[in-house]
């Protein structure tokens, strides 16, 4: 104490010698903010100090000219103590600076204010918490608002309820409140606040004074700021938050002690409980939320993997999506890998079109074509061919639910194909969704009402969450219940959107049964804030009204597919761009929001820009998607870029998926029958209408069952049940020996050693052997006595291997 | 030849990878070296003798108010119909449609005081079977399940065996999250109850033998050469040592042996019950026996008794749950395994004591009853109270950490060791709980 007051008085008199005057920063010093106002006194207000372009607020060191006025704490907090002015004193190494502090209102102050000082710290403490007081239960028969976004309900949970005998200002000490929070009596969440802190004491008062609400008319926040937005900081270094309340009355107030924090990446960036940013030894970038009340702001730390460059080397962009790429490698110091060669990019993107392999004949022709463009024509033909509205309406069945449960083996096929025919089309994307969000009729001439029928068992709130899921990017299941944790949804946005389905009707015959729009209401279901029945309103927008002969269904798609709507175009190119780069711009693909980011924001709004321009073209941006050369590169790391798992600077590699992979080793070994049973012998399991056809590869290889509308559904990471069935199955050993297959074709035609070898590479690769592989490869089989099964043996090395395995 | 110091680096279990390698190889080149290689799986945890875990897995939510914790004084609409009957133990009563387990109470110990907070049952399940809470309900395990904890700190107790399996089938929260799929069960994906009983791919194919799965495997070593660090998903993980380890059990009788569940006598067989729950306990036996450390059984999906409860319990789900169980305990006291074995059985929650109208209960977190037998634990007793309607913990209450830190402490697992996810957060076994020290 003694040696901090003598700092101070040094730092002081330093100050005055410098005689530097009405500034208020001395040396490299900068201090934010520049002047500090304390109205109450519960205020605080946090400072940010940089200097040398870091940020330095955890180093410097505080100090205040009159602790009677207000207080400082080491990292930089001030708090109002008696009404008056001074300043604060700061030093960081040699710099120094000072910021003017007033305080008012602490003498004829207001008293403590529920919503203002005790709901915050039911949040810093946990109390409210989902796994506690804040689920939709409660916790042993109390309940709070989930993360305290709901004042008023709060104030009756702990003020009124239970007869008050949560609270008791005759000893305000004896409140079951306090006794249980600090642990004097049994409580299931533990202690949580210690008896001789600041806020057990602030909560005493509040019970002293008879544990007021706060008034109805009082301000209530509206929007959270945080700064600084976003800093480039480099590996281990800090950078301390501020964050401030905007109110209905324009007032603002320091909530950085208040805020709760978390690091959507936290293997890159770290933050403690008062706001204070770490990055870690791993570049990339995170986004740091700030929660408030039910509000959040995000803090962006990027950590680049080098010095920012001036170009990119050897990178000549193809369009737009390049630029934007390249202006993100530039701030980030990364540098990409190479292009793939040609051979490569043949078989990643025949996958990622047409979810199958290069046949062989396929690939001697492309790797023999001379011309510069016959990249940008393979894509051309492989998106007019059959086989990309066959596999794009594999993958769109599987998020639209598309099964044969329930009676819908024939209204599954009818889906299917009119989810492939409107592909095949490229019929606009806004009509594909309309044709669904607003299907109505028979399953024969409306399909698209399968959708509905697998969600019959909870059609309202199924249909709300996978729309908003699937079409707008916004998981808002949340707050069916409650406010969205991590975002600005409430109940009320939930319901809002619900209301558009609330005269969805359905007759009581067939399988699936016909579906209408009805006249009047078809849901029992109730928004629990009105007791009405939901009404519609638009996500962030108005709330329309409807004649009974209106089906609000088709205003919400309306909606949907304004060019100014800031979800549907977003979500589907960010889809998109998950399926062709292997992680989305936005990472999960159907989950955009303020607290997760996307790793080029640029290149996000471009993409949609330019797909709501071309009025909802799929097959443009997807062309120009694939067009890149940021979907060209090389998945072969380089030490510029070996940690980059967010901003593409190398194609993400990644095992292909249960059906492709099954049609693989069917093409591979020239068993091109799927065997599946009920469909025509050809099909291929990416041709299969619904998940209902047995098959124990697609099992092992997680197959989605179809019960969800999220892409997550799928899996990574290998079993042993997948290596036991490559490596040591009938199964497949069965499809190497096929006696009609591609390696007895070739051995019927006595073909030589090399054709053979060289036509395995070209079905399973796409590429021809290098010089070593064939002299391995045929000292190998030259070995071996049985020369049938030397190549049965190569042939099952290519299934296993890891080339084979991957989309690369 | 065989070089046992290994230059290469050397995994925290002692023994070096690059040696591990050689041998696996070697090994199956037509060389067996089961001596190393439980070398490698007792380095795991030193000095702890061999235990196992068997754990039922009650999926739906078992009704411990008709089952462990009978209320025959509550109101009507909360006791149902069942009555307490008495058991082998004096002052311990369980329910009358649990017979077979009232003849050998002594061998049993009933907690009724497990309890946690959470009514869904992704979450729910997730909590019971990993010990955190996770914060989202998705069907995937953000958390390690403890069958895959265990796999990691142990190992198989015997080579040429996987550590961890599921019966029948891969249970959707039992795989191992940030430790890798490399610890993700083994499941048969078959029912032991069928005649034609076989674990898919664990036999050679026709017209291979041992030496040429060798020759092929050098070949793959060769020719394989995709860098793995074009990985940055993740979807590489395991392969390599699911390679190695799955294409040994294939070619060691061990394994095949142990899944055999045709070698075990009809009359043994008939005691477990001819359902899949009594021949998936009845194999689980044998494969502990054999070496396998942790098997969980999906004990049937139907414990989830939303409707007509008592009829679904009587009729269907007690009379199999209580002969396989039986039976299960039995058989390991029998064989002199009550020390080395620990049976548990729960759910993910217990049933609303209030019955709801369509004669059916509904999720209840605040009490559960969990059933341990074996593992070298106190036997005979029932531990905890609840209160009148059964609805929470009175006494010695425990939590799903509580819960599993019994199971680890009798595997000599230490659960407090720390694991690291993808974020490299430090995150230990459990985070919270002790073991139950009545049990110990």
């Amino acid at each position: 104490m003694r040696n901090a007051s003598r700092w101070r008085a040094r730092l002081f008199s330093a100050l005055i010698l410098c005689a530097c005057g009405a500034v208020a920063t001395a040396g490299e010093l900068s201090v934010l903010p520049r002047k500090v106002e304390l109205t109450d006194a519960y205020a605080g207000r946090q400072l940010l100090v940089s200097g040398g372009g870091q940020d330095r607020t955890r180093a410097a060191r505080y100090a205040s000219a009159d602790p009677n006025v207000a207080r400082v704490d080491e990292y930089g907090y001030v708090t109002a103590v008696g009404d008056g002015s001074t300043r604060i004193l700061i030093r960081s190494g040699h710099d120094t600076a000072s910021v003017e502090v007033t305080v008012r209102g602490c003498r004829q102050g207001r008293a403590v204010d529920f919503k203002t000082e005790i709901v915050p710290l039911l949040s810093k403490f946990g109390c409210n918490a989902g796994g506690c007081h804040g689920k939709a239960s409660g916790q042993n028969g109390f309940k709070l608002s989930l993360f305290g976004f709901d004042a008023a309900f709060d104030h009756e949970a702990i003020a009124r309820e239970a007869r008050g005998r949560r609270i008791f200002p005759a000893a305000p000490a004896q409140s079951l409140l306090l006794i249980k929070a600090t642990g004097r009596v049994p409580h299931g969440g533990g202690k949580r606040l210690a008896e001789d802190g600041e806020e057990y004491k602030l909560i005493r008062r509040w019970i002293e004074a008879g544990a007021p609400a706060s008034s109805p008319g009082a301000a209530h926040v509206v929007r959270l700021h945080v700064s600084p937005a976003d800093a480039i900081l480099q590996r281990g270094q800090e950078q301390q938050l501020a964050v401030l309340a905007e109110y209905s009355d324009g007032s603002r107030r320091d909530v950085t002690r208040q805020a709760e924090y978390f690091s959507n990446l936290d293997v890159v960036a770290l933050v403690d409980r008062d706001g204070l940013v770490a990055t870690t030894q791993q570049s990339g970038e995170a986004a740091i939320m700030a929660r408030y009340l039910g509000h959040v702001a995000v803090f962006r730390a990027i950590s680049p993997h080098g010095k920012p460059l001036e170009r990119i080397a050897d990178f000549t962009p193809n369009n737009y999506v390049d630029e934007r790429a390249v202006e993100k490698w530039k701030k980030l110091g990364l540098k990409p890998s190479p292009l793939a060669d040609d051979a490569t990019f043949l078989r990643r993107v025949t996958i990622d079109l047409c979810g199958r392999l290069p046949t062989v004949d396929e690939a001697r022709a492309f790797l023999a074509d001379p011309r510069a463009d016959r990249r940008a024509r393979l894509i051309d033909r492989l998106l007019d061919s059959a086989d990309y509205p066959a596999y794009f309406a594999m993958r769109w069945g599987t998020i639209l639910r598309n099964s044969n449960l329930a009676g819908s083996e024939r209204a599954a096929y009818a889906f299917h194909n009119w989810i492939k025919d409107m592909i095949a089309r490229n019929r606009p994307y806004d009509e594909f969704v309309r044709g669904i969000v607003a299907a109505a009729g028979e399953w024969q001439d409306a399909p698209a009402i399968n959708w509905y029928w697998q969600m019959r068992d909870d059609p309202l709130h199924q249909v709300t969450a996978d729309t908003a899921q699937v079409f707008l990017g916004v998981r808002l299941q949340c707050a069916r219940c409650h406010h969205h944790p991590y975002e600005r949804w409430s109940q009320d946005d939930y319901y809002g959107l619900a209301g558009f389905f609330t005269r969805l009707g359905r007759k009581s015959f067939g399988e699936p049964p016909p579906y209408f729009a009805s006249s009047s209401v078809t849901t029992g279901e109730r928004n629990p804030l009105t007791g009405k029945t939901p009404e519609p309103k638009y996500l962030d927008g108005p709330a329309p009204t409807f004649t009974p002969e209106d089906d609000p269904r088709h205003a919400l798609v309306d909606w949907m597919a304004k060019p100014e709507n800031p979800f549907f175009a977003r979500v589907l190119v960010n889809r998109l761009w998950g399926h062709f780069l292997g992680r989305g711009l936005s990472h999960e693909v159907d989950d955009l929001r303020d607290s997760n980011p996307p790793a080029n924001p640029e290149l996000l709004d471009a993409l949609a820009k330019d797909f709501v321009k071309h009025k909802f073209d799929v097959k443009h941006v997807i062309r120009t998607i694939v067009n890149s050369q940021v979907y060209q590169l090389s998945s072969v790391p380089t030490p510029a870029n070996k940690d980059d798992r967010q901003n593409f600077a190398r194609f993400y590699a990644r095992r292909l998926i249960a059906e492709v992979l099954f049609d693989a080793v069917n093409q591979a070994t020239g068993t091109r029958a799927g065997g599946f049973g009920g469909v025509s012998g050809s099909a291929r399991a990416v041709d299969l209408p619904h998940e209902g056809f047995y098959s124990y590869f697609l099992d092992t290889f997680d197959r989605p069952r179809r019960v969800t509308g999220c892409e997550c559904e799928r899996s990574s990471g290998a079993t042993l049940a997948q290596v036991l069935l490559l490596a040591n199955s009938d199964e497949v050993e069965g499809r190497i020996r096929y006696h009609e297959g591609r390696l007895a074709r070739l051995l019927k035609e006595k073909k030589s050693t090399k054709e053979i070898i060289v036509e395995l590479y070209l079905a399973a690769y796409a590429r021809l052997p290098s010089k070593a592989e064939r002299e391995k490869t045929t000292a190998y089989v030259e070995r071996q006595q049985d020369r049938s099964q030397a190549f049965e043996d190569l042939l099952w090395v290519i299934l296993n291997s890891k080339e084979f395995l991957f989309n690369h | 030849m065989l070089d046992f110091v290994g230059r290469g680096h050397r995994t925290c279990d002692g023994v070096s990878r690059r040696t591990f390698l050689k041998v696996g190889s070697l090994a199956l080149g037509g060389l067996s070296l089961p001596g190393l290689l439980r070398l490698r799986a007792q380095t795991k945890e030193k000095g702890t003798p061999r235990r196992s875990v068997i754990l039922l897995w009650l999926a739906g939510g078992p009704s411990h108010i008709d089952m462990y914790d009978l209320k025959p004084n509550a109101p009507i609409e909360v006791r149902g119909e069942f009555k307490p009957v008495r058991t082998n133990v004096p002052g311990i009563q369980i329910s009358e449609h649990l017979p077979r387990q009232a003849r050998i109470l002594d061998r049993l110990a009933v907690v009724r005081s497990a309890y946690h907070t959470n009514a869904g049952h992704g979450m729910g399940s997730q909590w019971m079977l990993t010990g955190y809470q996770p914060t989202i309900e998705v069907n995937d395990n953000i958390y390690p399940s403890c069958g895959s904890v265990v796999a990691k700190r142990k190992g198989a107790n015997e080579p040429g065996l996987p550590a961890y399996v599921n019966l029948p089938h891969a249970l959707n929260l039992g795989k191992a999250a940030y430790l890798g799929a490399s610890y993700n069960p083994f499941a048969p994906d078959h029912d032991p109850n069928l005649d034609n009983f076989q674990v898919r791919n664990l036999r050679l194919p026709g017209q291979i033998d041992a030496k040429r799965l060798g020759r092929r495997r050098e070949l793959l070593g060769e020719l394989d050469k995709l860098r793995r660090d074009i990985d940055t998903r993740g979807d590489l993980e395991g392969l390599d040592t699911f390679y190695r380890d799955g294409l040994e059990m294939v070619t060691n009788r061990r394994a095949q042996k142990a899944f055999d569940i045709h070698k075990e006598s009809p009359k043994l067989r008939d005691q477990y019950g001819r359902h899949v729950l009594g021949q998936c306990c009845l194999l689980a036996r044998r494969l502990v026996e054999a070496g396998v450390t942790f098997v969980t059984i999906q004990a049937g999906g139907g414990w989830d008794t939303h409707t007509v409860n008592f009829q679904q319990l009587k009729n269907i789900l007690l009379p199999k749950y209580d002969q396989a169980l039986t039976a299960l305990v039995s058989d390991l006291f029998d064989r002199g395994l009550q020390d080395e074995v620990l049976v548990m059985t729960m759910g993910e929650f217990g049933r609303t004591p209030r019955i709801n109208p369509q004669a059916g209960r509904d999720h209840w977190p605040g009490a559960m009853s969990i059933v341990y037998a074996g593992g070298g634990l106190k036997m005979g007793q029932v531990i905890g109270t609840t209160n009148a309607n059964a609805e929470y913990p009175t006494s010695k209450p425990a939590t799903p950490g509580c819960v599993l830190s019994t199971m680890y402490h009798v595997l000599g697992i230490d659960w407090k060791h720390v694991f690291h996810d993808q974020a490299n957060r430090p995150l230990p076994i459990l985070n919270e709980g002790e073991p139950i020290k009545e049990l110990i």
